[in-house]
């Protein structure tokens, strides 16, 4: 019953999480702050898919940490690419 | 509550040394959820999307105007209705591994019919959104954004597709009762792939529909 219980919460927190992202898509100022926040919302659901519905948490920890790396990574390229776009866009001409 | 209650995915069974025990450091758990293979194809199939969102950010960081517009033309409510089908989807896939480890076949097959129908619901939002685009006259000739928008969308199209029909074959397994409460590998396979399917999702989701 406690599993169940853990598992419809994080159902709804996921819900939540996306109405809030598309609410700031609709009304959200774009800018730093934003992005960031959508970076946080993207680690944040990812981890609860990976530890909660793929059961990873109690995993072996090269699995864990390969999934689990994934969402820190993905959120901070969203963060840099944003920050630094001219510098990478300088490092990466052909 | 015992271990297996309290694991939905992980098997409870002892298992030959694995590669990746061979490749372990200080791990405090062998468990792998379903089949090494399975995690092989899943991997994989996450390298594939991370190559395209690094296509993204080179493509994003080279056309900044491209991909801030962009997103204001694409809707909002197929890309968050899709998101919310898609972890629903992923919420009926949880409860049907949880049945089916409380020998409830029938439950865990009905769970999984609303995952299916959630992947079936996907893709026909997907169709009217693509419809939706065309008649504002967006299309993968558009520019740049809309390239990698639809070569992003469409390729996670195509898993939502085959990842439903795995669903319904898992489906068929349960019901001519070949999975039981003690073996159900294959069902906890379909289970971590259909994540993952979810996981490449909301990822997409702001990257394309969000962020700019």
């Amino acid at each position: 019953m406690k599993q169940l219980t853990r598992i419809n919460s994080l159902w709804l927190l996921l819900i939540i999480l996306t109405l809030f992202s598309a609410y700031m898509a609709e009304r959200g100022t774009p800018g730093f702050y934003s992005v960031v926040i959508m970076a946080v919302v993207l680690a944040a659901k990812g981890r609860i898919i990976v530890d909660h519905f793929m059961e990873l948490k109690d995993a072996h920890i090269v699995l864990r940490t390969l999934m689990r790396v994934y969402f820190y990574v993905i959120p901070a390229l969203i963060i840099i690419v944003y920050l630094f776009p001219e510098q990478i866009a300088k490092w990466t001409v052909l | 509550m015992n271990n297996l209650a309290s694991s939905h995915l992980n098997e409870q069974v002892d298992r030959p040394e694995s590669v990746l025990g061979k490749l372990s450091f200080g791990q405090t758990s062998d468990k792998i959820p379903g089949s090494l293979a399975i995690w092989f194809a899943i991997l994989a199939e996450m390298s594939e999307f991370a190559i395209m969102f690094i296509v993204y950010f080179l493509a994003k960081v080279h056309n900044p105007e491209l991909f801030y517009e962009g997103p204001t033309k694409l809707s909002t409510t197929a890309g968050t209705t899709n998101t919310l089908i898609m972890l629903t989807s992923s919420f009926f896939v949880v409860r049907a591994v949880m049945a089916i480890r409380d020998n409830k076949p029938k439950q865990s097959a009905t769970w999984l019919w609303g995952a299916v129908a959630c992947g079936i619901f996907y893709l026909i939002i997907k169709v009217f959104e693509y419809q939706w685009n065309t008649a504002q006259g967006l299309d993968t000739e558009t520019n740049i954004f809309y390239g990698v928008y639809y070569y992003v969308t469409f390729n996670h199209f195509l898993h939502v597709g085959w990842g439903s029909a795995g669903l319904v074959w898992v489906i068929y397994r349960i019901n001519t009762g070949i999975y039981t409460s003690n073996e159900h590998e294959g069902l906890i396979n379909m289970a971590v792939y259909w994540h993952m399917i979810d996981l490449a999702w909301i990822t997409i989701f702001p990257l394309l529909y969000v962020i700019r």
